[in-house]
């Protein structure tokens, strides 16, 4: 249980060795980095040292990521790899042995051919598209014509006729022919085909009719058709543009499946891409020195645990590193580490959800972790859930091998499957009422009030437990005064009022509220200066007695909860014995009944999480934690597709 | 009117309100979802979280719906004569998850979608915009205790 400590570190090395220590920091991963000149000391080096700067290549490598980059969204483009729903939440990685990893950065030359590959190949499919997009167009224009007989070059006007082809709006088409019959009885209207909106006609007239149907045809709405250039009949080039856009596929697939080559590239190329962004980190990293013609200066965080592995890792590689490590000043911003042993592990997933303690702050993850164990099983409250959740949460992690926090929850799931489990024996629920087991204590569906007390019970021993801490730090900080009045006036209201609800202790119940509230009015003004004020702020603050009255009966929903968990169950099973009997009506019930609990399982899980994590979150850590405290982030290996073993990590994952 | 139709009027209303907050509550947040989706599909299980809960009030309306079709008979086969009185009761029963859940879910969807908006600029943040939305469900958990403890007291 505890924040890790954490020292100060200068280390000084000649530049001959930059490469060397850099690489050797980002190996350990155990210090985050700094920007010197950022720091309080910078204004006494200025003189002697100027900012260091990030390695000359550095473009280089940043270019060769972006090659990378781009050939592994080229690919996922055109062949997209899904993720499972599991390894959307877990991140599924390749393994590499650190050899492997290293010798990944030998293939520039290779890589970087298969980049220009991409290119060329993404290049040609979108001339090949760009020029099948146009093929379309042309052939959509074509297409109503197919059954056009004369060669297309043919239609042109003669001394005496005219002649022309015509989309017109097919609403319009009746009275257009009645028109033309009218006023043009010569006219030859012929209508070739029609869509939905349109029909393609061909016109035959006089030339002296031209003028009259030429108004006729504008106020009808249509429109002349023309293809300039083409030779044959609609059909004929409908055929040559088909074959033409046939060979356009063709090709396409050529490419695509020159493409397909590439896959299997594809396992390296990530692997390239987290080698090159390594090189990158350890390249950019050097902006954040300080440098002398033939010196550097790193100015960073270490947890003190890791600090003689650091000293001689040093030692070892390098001949001239000095390091220098000290306490944090008091102004100083310390980076936090969480470092929980044992149990209490698992649960910093839910101090890290809320945010890193603040660096005065104690880790409220030891804190919380029994109250989370206990709220979850009494939530989900099933001893046949509980069992499958830990089984299956166990296999997980013994499958998946995941590092940081997905193990973690995965191990907080587990202790919540053996909760539940636990309480689910306590009161006689087998996936609801499927396996009838009596409950060791009592059964909450039955006498639901004897629940809603102990919820209430529980919410107090933890809410005084908040107070609790919050005093155990007022103390620490030397505020014996502010213990006593705040937490031990409430403590002492609370409690008395708590007793007048009981007849044999109400004589006693009543002195001590009395005094409780006492010792609130005159204390809780103490900020104020003028007598009179004092004595209303410390009346006004009683009215906080609804804060903790709220916070009690928000433990309710640990019988709320409970209840839905279990009532949804015995729904279910009271619903699969409407099923009929016999072989088939068995094999339905076992289906219904699996999947139906399935999906209890599911949702009563994510809701007793989630309404757990509340609890402790607004009713817990409303009593003492505040939090807004920095995450430690250390100069490390990180990487997005492969997963480097042997590799030596004694700082715990911080991500 | 018969005490049973009322009461089967309380188990129908247990069901729809909650079941018409819930689908639109969720529906909000699929919106939201599916536009974040389009620009990172790797988002789809978090994004599935946020949006299965709003679909809780849906559940507890079932929930409250199958505990009075329970109590006055529906299911089990002997359907019991109840008098007005009695139906009014459990029609008032019903009443709180009923009309919060109807609510909650509605205002739930609209904190989980703006929650969607968080985690995909965040996606760290995907426990902070749980919690949010968690805040909203108190208040159909609150209800639904209510409705529960007032079926569980009533004498029928």
């Amino acid at each position: 249980m505890a924040i890790a400590e954490m020292k100060k570190v200068f280390l000084l090395a000649h530049r001959q060795e930059r490469e060397k220590i850099i690489a050797l920091l980002q190996r350990l991963g155990t210090m985050e980095i700094n920007d010197v000149t950022a720091g309080r000391a910078w204004e006494e080096m200025e003189a002697l040292m100027e900012p260091g700067q990030a390695a000359a290549d550095l473009a280089d490598t940043e270019a060769r990521l972006a090659e990378a980059r781009y050939c592994l969204d080229f690919l996922q483009r055109y062949f997209p790899v899904r993720k499972g729903l599991l390894e959307q939440f877990t991140g599924g990685k390749i393994a590499l042995s650190s050899t492997e990893f290293s010798r990944c950065g030998e293939q520039r030359e290779q890589m970087h051919g298969i980049y220009l590959s991409c290119r060329e190949a993404e290049e040609k499919l979108t001339a090949l598209r760009t020029e099948r997009t146009r093929l379309q167009a042309a052939l959509n224009e074509l297409k109503p014509w197919a059954g056009f007989p004369l060669p297309l070059e043919e239609i042109a006007d003669t001394k005496r006729v005219r002649l022309s082809l015509l989309a017109i709006p097919v609403n319009q088409m009746p009275s257009l022919q009645e028109a033309l019959a009218e006023k043009a009885p010569a006219v030859m209207l012929e209508e070739v085909s029609r869509d939905r909106d349109q029909a393609y006609c061909f016109l035959l007239c006089l030339a002296e009719d031209e003028a009259v149907v030429g108004l006729l045809l504008k106020d009808a709405g249509a429109n002349p058709v023309s293809f300039p250039g083409l030779k044959g009949t609609a059909a004929q080039n409908i055929a040559a543009l088909e074959e033409k856009e046939a060979a356009l596929q063709r090709e396409e697939e050529a490419v695509l499946d020159g493409i397909k080559e590439l896959l299997g590239e594809r396992e390296r190329l990530m692997a390239y891409y987290d080698y090159l962004e390594r090189e990158r980190a350890q390249k950019a990293i050097g902006e954040n020195f300080a440098q002398t013609g033939s010196s550097f200066l790193v100015e960073g965080w270490v947890p003190a645990g890791a600090l003689p592995d650091l000293e001689q890792s040093l030692l070892k590689e390098s001949k001239t590193a000095v390091l220098v490590a000290r306490d944090p000043l008091p102004e100083e911003n310390v980076p936090i580490l969480l470092q929980n042993r044992g149990l209490a592990e698992p649960y910093e997933v839910v101090t890290k959800m809320y945010g890193y303690p603040h660096q005065n702050e104690l880790d409220p993850t030891a804190l919380l972790a029994p109250f989370f164990f206990f709220c979850f099983g009494i939530c989900f409250s099933d001893a046949g859930y509980g069992v499958v959740l830990a089984l299956l949460s166990y296999f997980l992690s013994r499958k998946l091998k995941l590092a940081g926090m997905g193990r973690q929850l995965l191990q907080l799931l587990f202790m919540g499957g053996i909760s539940s489990a636990f309480f689910g024996v306590l009161f006689g629920s087998w996936f609801g009422d499927l396996i009838p087991i009596k409950p060791l204590w009592f059964n909450p569906m039955e006498d639901p009030m004897r629940m809603l007390i102990f919820s209430f019970g529980f919410g107090i021993v933890q809410i005084y437990c908040g107070m609790a801490i919050k005093a155990y730090r007022s103390i620490k900080e030397g505020k014996v005064l502010d213990a006593l009045f705040d937490q031990g006036g409430w403590y002492l209201f609370l409690t008395g009022l708590m007793l007048l609800l009981l007849p044999q202790a109400r004589a006693a119940g009543q002195w001590m509220a009395i005094a409780g509230a006492a010792v609130l009015i005159l204390t809780q003004g103490r900020s104020q200066k003028n007598p009179v004020k004092r004595f209303f702020s410390g009346l006004l603050s009683l009215y906080n007695v609804t804060g903790f009255l709220s916070d009690v009966l928000s433990y309710s929903r640990l019988l709320a909860l409970g209840l839905a968990t279990g009532v949804i169950a015995v729904a279910l099973n009271s619903m699969g014995g409407l099923l009929p009997k016999g072989v088939v009506g068995f094999i339905l019930l076992v289906l219904f009944l699996s999947g139906g609990h399935l999906f209890n399982l599911v949702i009563s899980g994510l809701g007793s999480y989630v309404h757990t994590s509340r609890l402790q979150y607004i009713e817990y850590f409303g009593k003492f934690f505040e939090g807004g405290g920095k995450a430690f982030r250390p100069f490390a290996l990180n990487t997005r597709y492969v997963q480097v073993e042997e590799e030596e990590r004694p700082v715990k994952d911080v991500a | 009117m018969s005490g049973t139709v009322i009461a089967l009027l309380g188990a129908a209303l247990a069901v729809i309100l909650p079941g018409i907050g819930s689908a639109l509550g969720v529906g909000l947040v699929g919106q939201a979802a599916a536009g974040v989706v389009t620009e990172d599909p790797d988002k789809f299980g978090q994004t599935l979280l946020l949006q299965a809960l709003p679909g809780t009030q849906g559940i507890y309306g079932l929930l409250t719906g199958f505990l009075i079709m329970q109590r006055i008979g529906v299911i089990g086969g002997n359907l019991l004569d109840l008098t007005t009185g009695q139906g009014l009761a459990v029609l008032m029963a019903a009443a709180p998850i009923a009309l919060v859940g109807l609510l909650s879910a509605i205002y739930q969807g609209q904190a989980a979608a703006a929650g969607v908006g968080l985690i995909a600029k965040r996606p760290e943040e995907l426990g902070k915009a749980i919690i949010y939305a968690v805040m909203v469900e108190t208040y159909a958990v609150l209800s639904l205790l209510a409705s529960i403890m007032l079926l569980f007291g009533l004498s029928l």
